[in-house]
């Protein structure tokens, strides 16, 4: 992707929208497809996965020019590591309900391919600021997309939100709501509905890069 | 100097690891203790819930467990506690559910006629379907539920409403629902065999 643009308003449109990490890079399908079945617990594993890749964007920033080239990766896992097993370890004290709820994906968030890209695509060569940003930026990217495929599983699958149930007693749940595949169809309708708005907008689309 | 020499990889790698490592560590000390006062009060609650013991608060639990005697029957750990002129006997107990194990706490009478309550500790099992044996409705059902010869069957129909020694399965998870009664049956052979003796 280019990263020509960088003004901030432009980077958050990008990491938003027109380049966003799910539905146009395709990048962390693997938690949007486990953690979205409950808004709430989706809510707290995005949070994390904001708060680790602004906070790595920013760390690689900072040391981009004392890092040797042939450590630079190791390096960037490691900081990566860093940042999430810290919120693994505040979640296990402060939230235990939410932990033992996200079970392993806390540490699977090390593996999820946006914020190692995000690091080598744009904190390698960006100022820490506006690397922090677009971290943070590119993190509420996947945010919004998982919360919306969390709101359409967890209110048909359990006809609730947040927990509280909304939908009336008599609704019959759709179980493969509940099950990962329904996450599959909606990231498909995601990236359906997405570029075709996008098409419409005259907005130039990566087409398979 | 030379940042791709080797000696400066070799060092600056050092430092990075150590500086990172360092800073896990003491957060890691800094909440140890709080993450184990959270387990340990998970397993009390659980224990007291499945003894029907009324709480509220996480002081409450603390409060409460101290009054649970803890004791030793062959290699097994049962909490006892007497109340209503009765005694109450809970065990923590383990078994495969359907993608992993299932710990819980099943709370019994003196003579093993019926089950006082049952806790959920955590399970595996898929959310929404198995998992549903963790909510209130599912786990309710074994609150002083009079057992039939010393059994329990989990029906699929539904609608067991007091009749003894049956419980309403989880629609959609006839495997964990399986699991949970032979998971349960084992574990009354178990209290009924060391309770049982004294009776």
């Amino acid at each position: 992707m280019s990263d020509a643009a960088k003004a901030p308003g432009a980077i958050m449109k990008q990491n938003l929208w027109t380049s966003n990490p799910i539905f146009m890079q395709v990048l962390g399908i693997c938690s949007a497809l486990a953690v979205t079945n409950l808004l709430s617990n989706t809510m707290i594993m995005t949070i994390g996965v904001v708060f680790v890749t602004a906070m790595s964007s920013l760390t690689v920033s900072l040391l981009k020019s004392l890092i040797p080239r042939k450590v630079r990766m190791v390096v960037q896992t490691l900081i990566i590591a860093f940042y999430v097993i810290i919120v693994d370890i505040v979640l296990r004290a402060y939230l235990p309900e939410i932990s033992r709820n996200l079970g392993p994906y806390v540490g699977l968030i090390i593996t999820n391919c946006i914020i190692m890209g995000r690091a080598e695509a744009f904190a390698q060569s960006n100022g820490p600021v506006l690397s922090f940003w677009d971290g943070m930026t590119s993190g509420m990217g996947y945010m919004g997309v998982l919360l919306t495929i969390a709101l359409v599983r967890e209110l048909l699958g359990f006809g609730s939100l947040f927990g509280f149930q909304v939908l009336p007693a008599g609704f019959e749940p759709w179980i493969i709501m509940v099950m990962p595949p329904s996450a599959f169809f909606l990231i498909g309708l995601i990236v359906w509905i997405g570029k075709t708005i996008m098409h419409r907008q005259g907005e130039p689309v990566l087409e398979g890069e | 100097m030379n940042k791709q020499s080797l000696p400066y990889t070799v060092v600056f790698s050092f430092i990075v690891c150590f500086v990172f490592v360092f800073l896990l560590s003491l957060t890691h000390q800094a909440t140890s203790e709080l993450v184990q006062l959270n387990q340990e009060l998970r397993q009390q609650r659980a224990v007291l819930r499945a003894l029907a013991v009324d709480f509220e608060t996480d002081d409450q639990i603390r409060a409460l467990f101290a009054d649970i005697e803890a004791v030793e029957y062959d290699d097994m750990t049962l909490y006892r506690v007497q109340r209503g002129g009765e005694t109450l006997y809970a065990r923590i107990f383990a078994g495969s559910g359907v993608w992993g194990t299932i710990n819980g706490v099943l709370g019994v009478d003196r003579e093993v006629t019926r089950t006082v309550g049952l806790e959920i500790i955590d399970h595996n099992e898929t959310p929404g379907l198995g998992g549903r044996i963790d909510e209130p409705w599912f786990k309710q059902q074994f609150t002083d539920k009079p057992l039939l010869d010393g059994r329990l069957e989990v029906v699929r129909e539904g609608g067991t409403e007091g009749q003894d020694g049956k419980v309403d399965a989880v629609t959609g998870a006839t495997g964990t629902s399986r699991s949970m009664q032979t998971i349960l049956n084992r574990e009354l052979e178990r209290l009924q065999s060391v309770l049982g003796g004294e009776a």
